[in-house]
């Protein structure tokens, strides 16, 4: 309990899962993140598609199609990743899915692959939305936003 | 508690835009709402849960509210689906 009650005391660090640029959710040209309707977040224009665990915890949601993903991270922060904007409608196609739904991952663990200049060429947004999906369930979520930065780096910083 | 059953039409099923919608139509209510689909039952008001249900196009969900405002829970959800889904 110790230890726990040290990293509840302490927050949590949620990683870029990609190797980027980490803007502002504000940024992201669909009001479905832009206006924070699946919760609080930052958004990172990648530069290489080699999608990470943004932090240790459990893959609870593998979209089929690879776009997206969810995690519960350890801590209890629910995140979703979703690579790029409406690239659900690609079925999978430019997505390699890696991690498996029940897996536990650690911190820079490879999640997924996208191939971002495929997704591109198809006329997609490849900016991808960092979001906290259970936002109302803590004090604070900070975007540590307008920088570079590479897979790992926090991006956001959750208090309770 | 109040229910209704509903067959997926849009072809992407319920993937993230419209369980952060579903969550924005079922948080106002106070009543417990659920949407199951007969292998996995998920809490309307929680996005990740609506997500990992996996919804798709062609699967049959019962969508229930059990509380004090399950009659207009429901009514406001029955019409979401049948717009939205």
């Amino acid at each position: 309990m110790g230890l726990f009650d040290a990293f509840k005391k302490k927050g949590m660090e949620i990683g870029s899962p990609l190797k980027g640029k980490c803007v502002s959710i504000k940024e992201v040209s669909d009001p479905t993140f832009s206006e924070e309707i699946l919760g609080k977040g930052v958004a990172v224009i990648p530069e290489d598609g080699k999608v990470c665990a943004p932090a240790d915890g459990v893959i609870t949601t593998m979209f089929p199609t690879g776009h997206a993903v969810g995690m519960t991270v350890s801590g209890g922060a629910e995140l979703l990743v979703h690579v790029g904007l409406d690239t659900v409608a690609l079925k999978g196609d430019g997505f390699t899915i890696i991690a498996k739904e029940g897996q536990k991952v650690k911190k820079g663990e490879l999640l997924m692959e996208v191939d971002l200049e495929k997704v591109k060429a198809a006329g997609y947004d490849v900016i991808t939305p960092v979001i906290i999906c259970n936002s109302d369930e803590y004090a604070e979520i900070k975007g540590l936003t307008d920088k570079d930065v590479n897979a790992g780096d926090t991006v956001i910083e959750i208090q309770k | 508690m109040q229910q209704f059953s509903y067959t997926i039409k849009d072809e992407l099923g319920i993937h993230a835009r419209p369980a952060g919608l579903l969550v924005k139509q079922a948080s106002p209510f106070k009543s417990t709402i659920a949407v199951d689909t007969g292998t996995k039952k998920a809490d309307a008001k929680k996005i990740m849960a609506l997500m990992g249900a996996g919804v798709k196009q062609g699967m049959t969900v019962t969508v229930s509210a059990e509380g004090p405002d399950e009659d207009e829970a429901i009514e406001a959800l029955k019409k979401f689906f049948e717009e939205t889904l």
